[in-house]
């Protein structure tokens, strides 16, 4: 089985080396993911939002709701993990007292 | 886990030199969100790390006595509620919800060295709220990991 699943990985391994060398190059202006919005969204952040950082300004302007529901996601992930962990510790506590009694 | 390493070395290396400085390093990425790489979710895992640096020496038990959880759970929901706000806000003017460009920054601009547009403002403030958010979850998280593992 390990055998087999060895096998499975390294051609995975090679048909994405092998697939990676049609991916456009680094920094490619003609590349598809550099010719629809990118060029756009450039040059609204320097028109219409003026800070020089183009991230930033996707991340909390042109995609402000992206960012909100993100950081919903991490404020719930704590709240959850406080609740879980909170509520197993209190049970095991409540173990401990019902073996000392 | 032990709960404290007595070492002064070790002390005087995290708690007097290194923490101050990744709090004031976070703070600088927060600030410079706009113009440089950085921004709140960066910010706030690097004040976090400082944080649980504090926390590794010092023992959970006296170095989580500097902030108390209740206060990081306040924290934690105020960061999301200073992110509503500035939805929220240009709602209140009479624009969308997250439209920027609504916030007034005329009384801003009058005390400021440099001026800034609403936009920049309005990102000003969510970055903020990311910022608190994002460092203090990771803190509760980090705390009631190592609580539970303690308690064995």
């Amino acid at each position: 089985m390990k055998r087999v699943t060895l096998i499975f990985l390294a051609a995975l391994a090679a048909l994405l080396v092998w697939a990676s060398g049609d991916l456009p190059d680094r920094a490619d202006p003609l590349a598809p993911a550099n010719r629809h919005l990118s060029p756009e969204l450039t040059e609204l952040t320097e028109t219409d939002i003026e800070i020089p950082n183009v991230v930033s300004a996707v991340l909390a302007d042109f995609r402000g709701y992206d960012t909100l529901g993100e950081t919903f996601v991490i404020f719930t992930a704590g709240l959850a993990a406080l609740l879980v962990l909170q509520r197993s510790r209190r049970v095991r506590d409540d173990e401990e007292d019902a073996g000392d009694a | 886990m032990p709960d404290r390493y007595d070492s002064v070395i070790l002390h005087l290396a995290a708690r007097a030199l290194m923490v101050p400085l990744i709090v004031v390093f976070g703070i600088y990425v927060l600030l410079h969100g706009e113009s440089s790489p950085g921004g709140g979710f960066q910010a706030g895992a690097i004040v976090a790390a400082a944080f649980v640096l504090a926390r590794l020496t010092l023992g959970n038990r006296q170095g989580g006595r500097s902030v108390p959880m209740w206060l990081l759970t306040v924290i934690a929901c105020g960061g999301l509620g200073i992110y509503m706000f500035g939805g929220i806000l240009p709602l209140l003017l009479g624009a969308n919800f997250l439209d920027y460009a609504a916030i007034p920054v005329e009384w801003y601009n009058q005390f400021a060295g440099e001026p800034k547009t609403s936009r920049a403002a309005g990102i000003f403030i969510i970055e903020w709220g990311v910022f608190l958010g994002v460092a203090s979850v990771l803190v509760i998280l980090y705390d009631h990991l190592t609580d539970a593992e303690s308690d064995d």
